[in-house]
């Protein structure tokens, strides 16, 4: 047992003296980066003001997530800018957005990357280009500190999320064979990391039940391994494994080899790249200028931003691909694009609470929480000394229908999500109301595509997937996984299509 | 029942004596400089002292029943004086502003009593023989006292409980006077019944910090503890006992003055006896300026440059006596330069180049100091390092934490520079080692500053020698994104207390 010695004679003294003292700090916050009232003038049609001005350019790259960005970075190292990439928002990034206040940056969504396998070029290039990858090492700073993960269970912390203590026979063994399951899918090589390198029909049934269904099928009913397989698909998909297809619940596993090292992180998660893609192409990034109206012809497509008409040879649709019916002449509804809607919040914390048995590790998991925890963004810090820190809160709202829980994330005002927030931690850090004085929340009612029945073997996404004429869509969601790799694959592709044609003409 | 009057002068004489003793070792204890402290503690009691004598021909009647009032009062401030004192220390900024008024309280009730007790029996004696009784076994009183402070109480009973214990004598007087002097007293009853009231106070406060001190932390520490800070980044905590004096960081020990020169030649000399071209050094860690010390002795080093991530612990050890002696004012000197800041971050934005870099942090036994003993910590570290330059790592036990220390030294390795490790015995740490290292083969100086105690130029050598137990294993290089030192060190060290 040890007693600082102040503490001693503070609590000493005061037992003496018979004193106590407790306080409950003042937390204040609102909700940030609010989306839905500019996406819904789309979805409800309102009139937008007429062009006033005309700007030819060869290329306009509609959304400023890594897909644009992607897109952006590809043309630049080819040596062409005659480009420019209108965001909705005020600020480029999309899922790897993030924030920073006076103690750190961090995260507003997308928190890491993967270390990248042999199969995702595109990524290595580019981490090769930002120094994250360097003669054939990667950067000790970016790939995670230890302690990576804790999962916190029957009123104790243990190493790493998959639950590993207080095991039955049963579920050891179930563990052991699923385990042997996805090794055996990973070795047919078709569950890839971008998708499409490895994608092939011969497990499209696959895509037909769901991952539950899969689960049970096979003789798979341990509580913790489907308590540990829900976690993955809410961490991922934004769903349950019950309204995710067996396909993308397999793929999360067998996409990747079992990799010593942890994936690559930034205080600022994903930011990081974003904040590098911007320093190369930033001066093409037109922010706060949303895309009304599309459209497409023979010889190109023109683009409606603002007061401006961008008559472009090609367009490389970033965005969310839900936002095409609505932009875009002529491009009918879409039936298999479900989106899982999101928050994340931002917590300031002027101390630490107090969570005996485990060092503060980069991302904290509770046991049966509807919440996905927590992940701290000074944990990528090279500081020895961190008494102040803010928390990215995750919380993906899957339980339910998307529609039901978009209206309830709209409808609750701060207060409610704040309450609900700080409910979720007090059932593991009980002083967690003394140490917090921020929480800034981040609603996100299409955050992230999700991989429903279906939706990867999906013939919409397949032609939309051509890219064969002048409007090239290149959202994450075209994938039917929303990752950062797939976002760049498909930025990336697009680009290409796009250079490809203009290129034999030059 | 003369015999008992003056036995109760020689009684609360010692009690007075005691209480301005506590006030002064607490204030010397605590912020230091006892000689100053002593001094104006001492002075301010007997002024105080005087003021109550003065204020004591005010009083008038019933002088009896006024003396019993004093001396519980007295036993009330005075035995809680030691624990309002570290309370005041430990919860206000103002430990001086109570410190005094304690004194001044404390003094006044003492000044009072003497005064009262010769006007009590002044009309049993004659005056000559009153003031020479009273002040006899006034003085002898404080003869006891003295005596006893040092060699009984602060050993065994500590301060709190002193002046509590005192503090029960003080009321002892009180309850015993109600009897001594029962003719001449009214309202026996009331008195009494305060008197016990105290008594019982005081001893349960002697039974709350006895439950105190049996959990606290001077069960850790052997020795008095002189001084105990916590500041924002740590807990310092300063014992002593006779001539050694030891730092502890977070528990942890970091030298006992007894041997430090040892570890101290040590980690400076091999390295930059090796470089007489060294003109800029750098410390990390090292903000007891120990080492700063040690670098001094060279007249060519132009500039040293300390980067402590506490401010709270280099002005300690640029001001605090006991440690100034130690370090030889090392921290005042001209050529130094202090920068209070986290270590890693400072060393990634610096341009600067050094002839010679000390690192002497704490041992890696959390993930946070873990950071420090990384391939990219020792490769940010090495772009700073001049091209004949060299660096030296405190790197734990190659004897008790085998495996950690050649953790580290294949973590410096791996970062891309030769590495020369080394040890030798101190005696408060056990077998201690080093890893020099820098981008040329080493070889050792011929000859070191003069007045080294332990370190000769004959001997430098036989430090790079390890016997088969200390010998090198082979381990893996510690990461930021594994911190297999952290684990690796923690085991080590179980394996030794178990």
């Amino acid at each position: 047992m040890k007693i600082g010695r102040r503490k001693f004679l503070a609590t000493g003294s005061a037992a003496l003296i018979g004193l106590s003292l407790k306080s409950e700090r003042k937390i204040e916050g609102s909700f940030v980066n609010e989306a839905a009232a500019a996406g819904h003038l789309l979805r409800d049609r309102k009139s937008f003001t007429a062009a006033k001005q005309t700007v030819r350019i060869p290329i306009v790259i509609v959304g400023g997530g890594i897909s644009g960005l992607s897109a952006a970075w590809r043309l630049q190292k080819r040596g062409f800018n005659d480009f420019v990439l209108l965001e909705m928002n005020d600020q480029a990034g999309g899922n790897a957005r993030s924030g920073e206040n006076e103690i750190t940056a961090y995260p507003w969504a997308a928190h890491y990357v993967p270390v990248p396998g042999t199969q995702a070029g595109y990524v290595r290039e580019l981490f090769a280009d930002l120094g994250v990858l360097k003669n054939g090492q990667w950067e000790e700073r970016y790939l995670v500190f230890a302690p990576q993960e804790r999962l916190f269970l029957y009123g104790r912390w243990q190493d790493g999320i998959e639950p590993a203590v207080g095991l039955a026979q049963k579920d050891r063994e179930q563990f052991q064979r699923l385990e042997e399951r996805f090794a055996k899918y990973r070795s047919t090589g078709a569950f890839t990391v971008p998708l499409e390198v490895g994608y092939s029909k011969q497990f499209a049934e696959l895509d037909r039940i769901s991952f539950t269904d899969w689960l049970k099928g096979n003789g798979f009913d341990s509580r913790l391994l489907n308590w540990y397989m829900n976690y993955a698909c809410r961490d991922d998909y934004g769903a349950l494994a019950g309204d995710t297809s067996a396909w993308a619940g397999i793929h999360y596993f067998s996409s990747r080899e079992a990799e010593e090292k942890g994936p690559l992180t930034w205080p600022e998660g994903n930011g990081w790249i974003t904040k590098r893609l911007l320093e190369r192409v930033g001066n093409k990034v037109r922010t706060s200028q949303m895309v009304h109206r599309i459209v497409e012809s023979v010889r190109g497509a023109s683009v409606f931003a603002g007061d401006t008409e961008y008559q472009a040879e090609f367009v490389i649709f970033s965005a969310p691909t839900f936002l095409g019916p609505y932009v875009i002449d002529g491009l009918p509804r879409l039936n298999d694009f479900v989106y899982s809607p999101w928050l994340t919040a931002n917590l300031t914390l002027e101390r630490l609470p107090v969570s005996p048995g485990a060092e503060p590790s980069w991302d904290t998991v509770f046991l049966d929480s509807p919440t996905l925890g927590y992940v701290d963004a000074t944990h990528q810090s090279l500081r020895t000394h961190i008494d102040r820190t803010v928390w990215t809160f995750y919380w993906a709202l899957a339980d339910g229908t998307p529609a039901q829980n978009r209206q309830m994330l709209l409808q609750s005002d701060w207060g409610y999500w704040k309450e609900a927030i700080l409910r979720d931690l007090e059932r593991v850090h009980k002083d967690i109301r003394q140490c917090v004085s921020r929480i800034d929340i981040m609603r996100m009612g299409h955050a992230m595509i999700r991989p429903a029945l279906g939706a990867i073997s999906s013939e919409e996404r397949i032609r939309l997937k051509r890219r064969d004429g002048r409007i090239l869509f290149a959202n994450s969601d075209l994938s039917g996984i929303s990752i950062f790799e797939e976002a760049q694959f498909h930025g990336v592709e697009a680009a290409q299509v796009a250079l490809r044609h203009l290129g034999g003409r030059r | 029942m003369g015999v008992l009057v003056f036995l109760t002068v020689l009684l609360v004489a010692a009690c007075g004596l005691i209480y301005e003793l506590i006030a002064g070792t607490i204030a010397s204890y605590l912020i230091g400089d006892s000689v100053f402290q002593f001094s104006t503690v001492i002075g301010t009691y007997l002024f105080a002292m005087g003021l109550g004598s003065a204020l004591s021909r005010y009083l008038e009647k019933g002088l009896i029943q006024k003396f019993i009032w004093v001396e519980l009062m007295l036993g009330v401030v005075g035995g809680f004086s030691s624990a309002g004192l570290m309370w005041a220390f430990a919860f206000t900024e103002g430990f001086q502003i109570v410190l005094y008024a304690l004194v001044i309280v404390m003094g006044v009730l003492v000044g009072l009593e003497i005064p009262l007790l010769m006007r009590i029996v002044k009309d049993r004696y004659s005056f000559r023989d009153v003031v020479a009784h009273v002040l006899t076994f006034d003085y002898l009183g404080a003869l006891g006292a003295s005596l006893l402070f040092p060699i009984l109480l602060i050993p065994h009973l500590g301060l709190i409980r002193s002046a509590l214990f005192f503090g029960l004598i003080n009321a002892a007087v009180a309850l015993w006077s109600t009897f001594l002097f029962a003719p001449q007293l009214m309202e026996k009853r009331i008195l009494r019944a305060s008197c016990l009231l105290v008594l019982c106070i005081l001893t349960g406060g002697i039974v709350r910090a006895k439950q105190i001190t049996a959990t606290a932390e001077d069960n850790i520490y052997a020795d008095e503890i002189i001084l105990a800070k916590d500041t924002r980044y740590q807990h310092i905590v300063l014992t002593r006992f006779k001539d050694d004096l030891r730092l502890f960081l977070n528990s942890h020990l970091q030298f006992s003055s007894r041997d430090e020169y040892r570890y101290h030649e040590a980690l400076v000399h091999p390295g930059l006896a090796a470089i007489p071209f060294a003109r800029s050094v750098l410390v990390l860690g090292g903000g007891d300026g120990l080492a700063v010390r040690e670098i001094l002795k060279y007249p060519q080093v132009e500039k040293i440059t300390l980067v402590d991530l506490d401010p709270e612990m280099t002005k300690l050890f640029s001001t605090q006596s006991m440690l100034t002696a130690l370090n030889q004012k090392s921290l005042s000197s001209p050529r130094l330069h202090i920068i209070n800041a986290d270590a890693f971050p400072w060393v990634d934005q610096s341009t600067e180049s050094f002839d010679f870099i000390v690192i002497d942090f704490p041992d890696p036994t959390n993930y946070a100091l873990g950071k420090l003993y990384t391939t990219a910590f020792y490769r940010a570290v090495a772009r700073h390092l001049s091209a004949q330059g060299l660096l030296v790592v405190q790197s734990t036990s190659p004897m008790f934490a085998r495996d950690s220390f050649w953790c580290i030294a294949e973590t410096v390795r791996k970062a891309g520079l030769q590495t020369f490790p080394y040890h030798l015995y101190v005696p408060s740490f056990g077998e201690w080692g080093f890893v020099l290292a820098g981008t040329h083969a080493y070889v050792a100086p011929k000859s070191i500053p003069n007045g080294l105690r332990f370190l000769s130029p004959d001997g430098i050598p036989l430090l790079f020698q390890f016997p088969p137990d200390m010998a090198r294993i082979p381990m893996p290089a510690n990461e930021l994104n594994t911190q297999v030192l952290v684990r690796t060190y923690e085991n080590d060290w179980k394996d030794i207390s178990h």
